[in-house]
């Protein structure tokens, strides 16, 4: 394969509530970040199958906006070596 | 045998050579291509269309040897039975999918478009009107997914007249600008038209 949506090294911040999503994704773009809101993939799979995709150097900025706004997501994974590594998951009532 | 020198050109330009000489001569070709990208998604673009490819490192690139299938079964499986009586064409007439409320609408489309990247099957063509033009130019989160549908071999074609409406005709970021004429013959070409 060529191109993919997810680069190595990425971030995938994976959200179970379509506004909540939303919301995050408002909140990150309007901070002037360089985010993408896009189809959770296969290996991913969540309820609502969303994610915003992040760079590597942007995760400590998009995670604290996210953090300080209640807006975090259901869990975060990074593609490395091709594959999906859950990073962290977050317990909240409203993903 | 029909050959196509491709070396030295960049994506998208050896997949739309290929899919045009293949449709031509209908039997097999020959495409000489440089390593890397271009020889992948020439590669992809012949294997999902059903085609057998031998591939020969050249001196200066790769000679791809393309001959039909083997196998009716290989040739069902593929989309060569779509393509032998007309294309898959998505018809997209608005830059949001479905009614109801616009943020909705605009997240669905581009939902939709990246997921084609993952489909086994990607339409041969993809026809953009009205506000769904708006998908293919300058500054949309879908010229990204849509260069990569180009580059796999989908033909995307915008329609000039809503470009220019939208005053966004030197703005088209992928694809190419087409009018009502080949727009209404490709549709009426199609084996299957998809209206989103």
């Amino acid at each position: 394969m060529g191109q993919q949506v997810v680069r190595e090294g990425q971030y995938l911040a994976v959200f179970n509530s379509t506004h909540r999503v939303l919301k995050a994704e408002g909140l990150l773009k309007s901070s002037g970040l360089a985010i993408m809101l896009i189809p959770a993939p296969r290996a991913v799979q969540a309820d609502c199958g969303l994610a915003i995709r992040f760079d590597e150097e942007q995760h400590d900025t998009v995670m604290q906006l996210l953090s300080e706004q209640n807006l975090l997501p259901a869990f975060l994974c990074q593609l490395r070596n091709d594959t999906y590594i859950t990073i962290r998951e977050y317990q909240h009532e409203n993903h | 045998m029909k050959t196509i020198d491709c070396r030295g050109q960049a994506c998208p330009v050896p997949v739309i050579a290929t899919k045009k000489a293949l449709e031509e001569s209908g039997t097999g070709i020959r495409v000489l291509v440089d390593d890397g990208a271009p020889r992948e998604n020439v590669v992809r673009f012949v294997k999902n269309r059903g085609y057998l490819v031998n591939e020969t490192a050249e001196a200066d690139g790769w000679s791809l040897l393309v001959t039909g299938s083997t196998t009716a079964e290989e040739a069902a499986q593929s989309n060569v039975t779509a393509s032998a009586s007309g294309d898959r064409v998505l018809l997209v007439t608005s830059d949001r999918l479905g009614d109801g409320p616009e943020e909705l609408g605009y997240l669905l489309m581009k939902n939709f478009i990246f997921t084609l990247l993952e489909t086994p099957q990607q339409p041969d063509r993809i026809l953009f009107l009205n506000s769904g033009v708006l998908l293919a130019t300058e500054g949309a989160e879908t010229v990204e997914a849509l260069k990569q549908l180009e580059e796999r071999g989908v033909e995307l074609l915008a329609c000039g007249v809503c470009l220019d409406y939208f005053k966004k005709k030197d703005q088209l970021a992928v694809g190419q600008v087409t009018n009502m004429f080949s727009t209404a013959e490709h549709l009426l070409a199609a084996a299957l038209v998809i209206k989103l």
